[in-house]
């Protein structure tokens, strides 16, 4: 009974909200015109209802796929709910973000939710159901969904409901030249997208206290990351997806629609220019958001970077090229030789295999590059977080304490254990408490096997901070600006600080504009046995950990990768060019041998 | 472009059929261009369908598969034209007279082909033998076996279970008996989309109000699965969840009929039990970030979330018979 409760709260205060959108949308409409429609856009009558049969194969569809998430009154309250952010949607007040209709409207069943149904929602649990679900079955749930689970606004609903449809496919975009994009930084700027996207459009501007219709706290978009934009389609590098929801808007958050006050050849501009910020494989710097002309340059012709179809993430490498260099290693971010080697993207993943539990990781990739001299290396670790976190309150335990729920640092319950009896209750919804946690620091740590040497392939220690048998070397950094290098023997064994602390240096940790830059450096070859010791020419085993201090992320609370290696790359040595000379010079003596032979055996038939 | 899609789980089968497929098509038109007088040369026939054959493996599979394993493709069908060119005496012949002429350098053109030749083959395999020898540094292919022996026992929550004799408590027909027949009539179709049987019967609905027994267990452990398994093994069981792409070894798919399709019901309580932590080394229980779920979840929890996994994806768990 709670659940219904809970929904039809929500619904009675959706039924407010539609309707006074509709009345503010009546205004303009009473003239009736066409020409008041926002530029780009043409009306659309509304569906025919689906048929009884085809609503009932979608109810089949729906309780055995859908209803673990969106619930039995699609409220967004099935059991997955409690642990996701963002919340599965609640159909019950038809919002839905991404529409090619107006501001407010309802979206198109056929084009916008099939289209959410088949690709998903990046950045979300959503998944895409193409190859899962036939079209049939994604247009019959579509179907259920319409007509059962939206309940306070209705398509067939002539009086209330009318449909602006954006025309994307008869909109050609526009070339993204370096002036379009140039245009684009400065309307950015303009129309006060920066506010909430931040100066580079990491989403880390005034707006941390963003909710959703429902209360549930929200994020702007992080424009380095177009593979998370929920709208992406499947084709994050798509320009047209960026003006789309540049155009329509999203129903039911802070993002509103810019279709009437700007024109399609400045939406443009900004799709452009917002989509030229999702990374590339090298760092294109735009500090402040200031464009110059040749940085525009580079934007209009940077190849976007290759995205894995199994994942609809970037493509992962797990080995970490760094390159040898003469004389110092770099002082900051801004060295040139940085550019010798590739960058690597590190895909991450909340912690979920122990106590405390981390569902809702909000670090979920971070670049990393190695160089190295003859004496140290140096990473430059560089992620984007929307706020820089440094905690206030002294805490009761030691930096080598690992079982912090000794201290109260718990996971977040399905069901919140002290209000098993009221699941609703705002702490037991991960959405909810999203902002209500303490604040701890940011940090970034990685972990070698102490004897990476000794280790019989493929073993390593447990990527969980070693094991009894091979124990780790961590070094880790906090943002209150410790960096420490540890021991450790296993996931729940507290660490021990090892003699090399005062031989790691931290050459910068800056964070601006919702992305932090750490650069660490460290000897290759400690004064003890239990440091590791870095060879060139090895594949080193190496695992990454980040902490996100607002969102709670302290000790084993924080963001993972796979396990990646380390190879410091040697110079090339001589053999490299004297084999392949020998060989060529090889095949030239056969080749002249095989001629030779078929010469004389030409002449003796011709004798014969 | 949808419809050339690689369909997950027939990966195999649709690589064989469409390479038989385009094989017969070249075929047809050989022997229609052969009967119009317009015959093909056999080696570049020959030479064509090869270097197709190499770039559907490249460019077609995806995930992309090895070099090793194309080079040996590749081998296998060498052999195949091999033995089509070298079919009868007069197909050899025709098949070795243009590298031949080239050899004996019969006319200018021939005689410059031969120049060209000798030049670019020397070149060719000096600048593979110098790409070989440039020290590269790919990703090491680490073979971990998914599927290890299970031990004879396992002690969770401080019971020991012995795998070989031990059932699923909730795997009951109504009369709350053991009963695999029973439930394994009520599991979802084995067909596109793998829906309940029938959404309205209480019997197949875990959601239906009436739901009782097995029904409502499986969604007892639905629920569990989707607070605590989905994150990666996805909302649909396919391995395609939330941070599938983080972790290496990726989340097993238990859609595909290679995992607990092909496993007791036990082995993989054993597996959720004791996690990735809890395999034997060839199992790489260092990277697998697989919870042991005996620290998250009761003993009645891990065998509800196994017998809703067998429900979602329609699998019978397999029997010690």
């Amino acid at each position: 009974m709670s659940k219904s409760r809970y929904g039809s709260h929500l619904a009675r205060w959706g039924v407010c909200l539609s309707v006074s959108v509709l009345l503010g949308l009546g205004l303009p409409l009473s003239s009736g015109a066409q020409e008041d429609l926002p530029e780009g856009f043409k009306q659309q009558g509304l569906p025919s209802p689906p048929p009884a049969e085809q609503i009932e194969a979608g109810k089949r569809v729906y309780f055995t796929k859908c209803v673990w998430c969106h619930g039995v009154e699609g409220a967004g309250d099935g059991p997955g709910a409690v642990r996701l952010w963002p919340r599965p949607r609640n159909f019950n007040a038809g919002t839905f973000k991404i529409r090619h209709t107006a501001s407010g409207q309802l979206p198109l069943i056929d084009v916008d939710l099939l289209q959410t149904v088949t690709h998903g929602l990046p950045g979300s649990a959503m998944p895409s159901w193409e190859g899962i679900l036939t079209e049939q079955q994604r247009k019959d749930v579509l179907a259920f969904v319409t007509t059962q689970l939206v309940q306070d606004r209705s398509w067939q609903d002539e009086e209330f409901e009318e449909l602006f449809v954006l025309q994307l496919d008869q909109l050609a975009p526009k070339q993204n030249t370096p002036e379009s994009i140039k245009r684009g930084s400065e309307l950015v700027v303009e129309k006060k997208c920066i506010e909430c996207h931040g100066l580079e459009g990491r989403g880390d501007g005034n707006a941390f206290n963003l909710k959703d219709d429902w209360g549930f706290s929200i994020q702007p978009a992080d424009w380095h990351k177009c593979w998370n934009f929920r709208g992406s389609r499947q084709d994050p590098y798509n320009v047209r997806n960026i003006f789309r929801t540049f155009s329509t808007g999203l129903n039911g958050t802070p993002m509103p629609s810019f279709a009437d006050n700007t024109s399609v050849d400045e939406r443009w501009d900004i799709a452009n220019y917002v989509n030229s910020l999702c990374e590339r494989a090298n760092e294109i710097p735009a500090p402040q958001g200031q464009v110059s002309d040749e940085t525009a340059q580079v934007f209009s012709t940077a190849a976007p970077l290759p995205i894995d179809p199994l994942t609809d993430k970037p493509k992962s490498n797990f080995v970490i090229p760094s390159k040898f260099v003469e004389g110092d290693l770099p002082t900051d971010e801004n060295d040139e030789r940085w550019k010798l080697i590739p960058r690597r993207w590190l895909a991450m993943g909340g912690q979920i295999t122990h106590k405390p539990r981390n569902f809702v990781n909000r670090i979920d990739d971070m670049w990393v590059q190695a160089l190295y001299n003859e004496t140290h290396i140096e990473f430059m670790f560089r992620w984007d977080d929307r706020t820089k976190s440094i905690q206030e309150d002294e805490v009761d335990w030691d930096p080598t304490e690992v079982n912090l729920g000794d201290y109260g640092v718990e996971e977040q319950a399905p069901q919140g254990t002290t209000f098993a009896e009221d699941p609703f209750h705002q702490e037991s919804i991960a959405a909810k408490q999203k902002d209500g946690y303490s604040v701890y620091n940011d940090g970034v740590a990685f972990q070698f096997p102490v004897k990476w040497q000794e280790l019989p392939a493929p073993r390593k220690p447990r990527y969980f901070w070693g094991d009894e048998t091979f124990s780790v070397d961590l070094t880790k950094w906090t943002a209150d600006g410790t960096l420490g290098v540890y021991e450790g023997t296993g996931w729940d064994q507290d660490l021990t600080e090892l003699d090399f602390q005062e031989e790691v240096e931290v050459v910068k940790a800056e964070w601006a504009n919702g992305r932090w830059t750490v650069i660490v450096k460290r000897p290759l070859k400690g004064d003890y046995e239990e440091v590791a010791y870095l060879e060139a020419g090895k594949y080193i085993p190496m695992v990454f950990f980040a902490w996100d201090g607002h969102n709670g992320d302290v000790g084993r609370k924080m963001a993972v990768s796979a396990f990646y290696y380390l190879v410091m790359e040697p110079p090339i040595p001589l053999t490299t060019y004297v084999y392949p000379g020998l060989i060529t010079v090889g095949i030239v003596i056969i080749e002249g041998w095989v001629l030779g032979r078929r010469a004389n055996r030409r002449k003796e038939k011709g004798q014969a | 472009m949808t419809w050339l899609k690689l369909v997950e789980g027939y990966m195999p089968m649709q690589m064989i059929s469409e390479l038989a497929c385009s094989i017969l098509v070249f075929a047809l038109i050989n022997w229609s261009l052969n009967r119009a007088g317009m015959g093909i040369p056999k080696f570049w026939a020959g030479v064509g369908v090869w270097i197709y054959i190499q770039l559907y493996l490249k460019y077609r599979i995806y995930p992309p598969i090895p070099f090793s394993v194309r080079a040996i493709y590749g081998t296998v069908s060498a052999c195949g034209i091999f033995m089509w060119v070298s079919g009868s005496e007069d197909a050899w012949q025709e098949f070795k007279r243009p590298v031949i002429n080239v050899m004996d350098g019969i006319s200018g053109f021939h005689k410059s082909m031969r120049t060209v030749a000798l030049i670019v083959i020397p070149l060719a395999l000096g600048g593979f033998a110098y790409n070989s020898f440039l020290p590269s540094f790919e990703e090491p292919i680490e073979l971990r076996t998914v599927h290890p022996a299970p031990p004879a026992t396992t002690k969770v929550h401080g019971k020991t279970f012995v795998l070989q004799v031990v059932e699923n408590p909730y795997r009951v027909n109504n009369e709350g008996k053991y009963d695999q027949a029973y439930t394994d009539a009520r599991i979802v179709e084995q067909a596109m989309g793998r829906l309940m049987k029938d959404v309205n019967d209480p019997n197949y609905n875990p959601w239906d109000p009436n739901a009782e027994g097995y029904t409502k267990y499986v969604r007892e452990g639905g629920e569990i699965f989707f607070q605590n398994c989905h994150f990666c093994h996805g909302d649909n069981l396919n391995g395609r969840g939330l941070w599938a792409y983080a972790f290496n070894p990726i989340p097993a798919n238990f859609t595909d009929a290679g995992t607990i399709a092909q496993l007791q019901e036990t082995f993989v309580f054993w597996r959720v039990s004791k996690g990735g932590i809890g395999l034997p080394g060839e199992g790489f229980p260092w990277a697998s970030v697989m919870p042991p779920w005996e620290q998250h979840l009761t003993v009645d929890e891990i065998w509800k979330v196994v017998m809703f996994e067998y429900w979602h994806t329609g699998y019978y768990p397999r029997t010690w018979d």
